[in-house]
């Protein structure tokens, strides 16, 4: 085998920490194999990046900086990425299944002509097939996918493997990339964003999340006490986004963030499938509900039945004196 | 069979369109001769005229293969926009879109939340990473839609017995593209361990006992 290629998201001047996991996966199985792993960082802040890709095994650094891939648009992604592809021919591409990957690897495998493996779980080069595991149908089910091409793209559900720190060569390669000539007929206009809380939601080790029990403004206030008293991020379900409580971008879901804390806390969330499906593999679920058959306590460690709005202040407190 | 909630939220988006700036909606699928029932749906909801391809393994293809057949419908075709859903609910793919709109040279943005029409150009509003993006395209174009769109309206009895005089063009797809990936089974996922239950009537007891349990036996709590 000769080389993995993994693009790396960044967020914020920072690698995004599902990234660093998909670079680790790929470190191990180049290890293993004996190949190389590059990567492409495309960023205003690429150069200051590349020290840290090595840090967790990059050999080579395709490094093209340019602010204009901090805004996101498919199509320069898709061309950049379909370059490399054609300048490494490597044996698999990985990235972080982010929203900016989805958009992008529809064009990415017709260009390049390579078959995708779309948000998995685990994944693995075995003999001449690329082999990956992912849930479907609201991640009740695993499937077992696999694909015998020479050349084969994953991306990579957040949290499915741990961040690393291993060395690799870190050899820079200064790549020119014409982003006019690539960025086509579609423009973007206007990025709004949308933070909630102090810690992003797909990065964060601790989630606080509320459903539709988080009534009003006080509840709001309660939650988001214990979490900043647990330095966690926020999370929501659709109907509390849809309530306008929370913006979409804190929606934990199947069609909203995928998650996988150390310590999920649901707060007043029925546990619809929908949204089980984007939390069901944090490992400890601490669930708090007034209703006992709620489903949520099925996928919960430890459940609570009682008043959201009388457990959380006590809660904050407990944890604040522990 | 059922239609796909995300592809329900495309339908709808095309009719809240048309109604406002004209034009034709055509449905497209590829399945099975039982999803004429999916497509009768969609007509009812209101769209115009439709095209089923006909293929009765449609399940077993992947996302290459489907996009391949859709495009060589497609080519030659005139259209404003395609709307597709953002992706099956079943397998949650998502690729279809974007790989048809690669093949056809269109430009597009997957995820929309929100579509308007501005001096003949589309300002899509997209679910991004860190807010929502507005994105214009122009026309001819391609958008997948998240079911965060919009409702999809209930088909009224009207729409249902104008459904039935609706042309729909059926035609068997005679050869399928060659999949580049199998689905080879399924596993269960893991299972969790069984709950621990805490009765919280009292708050105070309930909370303190959760906490020892987060650090002594989870430690997940320092």
């Amino acid at each position: 085998m000769s080389s993995i290629l993994v693009y790396l998201s960044t967020s914020d001047d920072k690698i995004r920490r599902s990234s660093l996991e998909v670079l680790s996966r790929c470190r191990e199985i180049a290890d293993r194999d004996g190949a190389d792993v590059a990567v492409v960082l495309a960023s205003g802040s690429a150069s200051g990046l590349v020290g840290e890709a090595a840090s967790y095994g990059a050999d080579r650094v395709y490094a093209v900086v340019n602010p204009e891939f901090d805004g996101h648009l498919n199509a320069p992604l898709a061309a950049l990425l379909s370059q490399i592809v054609s300048v490494e021919s490597p044996r698999l591409v990985a990235m972080a299944g982010t929203e900016g990957a989805k958009d992008v690897v529809g064009s990415l495998s017709v260009k390049a002509g390579l078959p995708v493996l779309p948000d998995v779980s685990s994944f693995d080069v075995a003999g001449n097939e690329v082999v990956a595991v992912r849930p479907v149908m609201a991640a009740k089910k695993l499937a077992r996918v696999r694909s015998a091409a020479p050349s084969v793209i994953v991306t990579v559900r957040s949290g499915s493997y741990a961040a690393v720190a291993k060395e690799g060569r870190g050899e820079r390669v200064d790549y020119s990339f014409d982003y006019a000539e690539s960025v086509g007929t579609a423009v973007l206009r206007d990025v709004a964003s949308a933070k909630v809380g102090a810690v992003d939601l797909s990065e964060a080790s601790v989630v606080v999340s509320a459903g539709r029990g988080v009534k009003d403004a006080d509840g709001k206030a309660l939650l988001e006490k214990l979490a900043s008293t647990l330095g966690a991020a926020i999370g929501a379900t659709r109907a509390v986004v849809e309530n306008g409580l929370y913006p979409a971008t804190a929606q934990i879901g199947q069609t909203g963030k995928v998650v996988s804390p150390e310590l999920y806390i649901a707060v007043g969330i029925s546990g619809a499938i929908q949204h089980v499906a984007g939390m069901a593999n944090s490992r400890v679920i601490v669930a708090i509900n007034k209703d006992e058959d709620a489903p949520i306590f099925q996928y919960a460690t430890y459940g609570i039945v009682g008043d959201l709005y009388r457990i959380l202040p006590a809660l904050t407190e407990a944890i604040e004196q522990s | 069979m059922v239609l796909n909630a995300y592809d329900a939220s495309a339908v709808e988006e095309a009719l809240v369109l048309r109604d406002q700036f004209g034009g034709h909606i055509n449905l497209l699928l590829v399945g099975p001769q039982s999803a004429a029932e999916t497509i009768r749906k969609a007509l009812a909801m209101g769209a115009d005229s439709a095209t089923h391809l006909v293929y009765e393994a449609s399940s077993d293809l992947d996302s290459g293969a489907i996009s391949e057949i859709l495009a060589a419908e497609l080519s030659g075709a005139e259209y404003d926009v395609v709307l597709c859903g953002k992706q099956a609910q079943d397998t949650d793919a998502g690729l279809t879109g974007g790989m048809l709109a690669e093949r056809l040279g269109l430009p597009y943005t997957t995820n929309a939340v929100g579509l308007e029409i501005d001096g003949g150009q589309i300002v899509v509003t997209r679910q991004g990473d860190s807010g929502r993006e507005t994105i214009l395209l122009p026309t001819p174009c391609l958008v997948t839609c998240s079911n965060d769109m919009n409702d999809p309206r209930i088909p009224s009895l009207k729409g249902i017995m104008a459904s039935k005089k609706k042309p729909i063009s059926s035609r068997p797809v005679e050869s399928a593209p060659d999949n580049a990936t199998t689905m080879v089974g399924f596993v269960e996922p893991p299972q969790r361990p069984a709950v621990t239950m805490i009765d919280g009537t009292d708050e105070a007891e309930a909370v303190e006992r959760l906490v020892r349990e987060l650090k002594n036996t989870s430690k997940v709590l320092q």
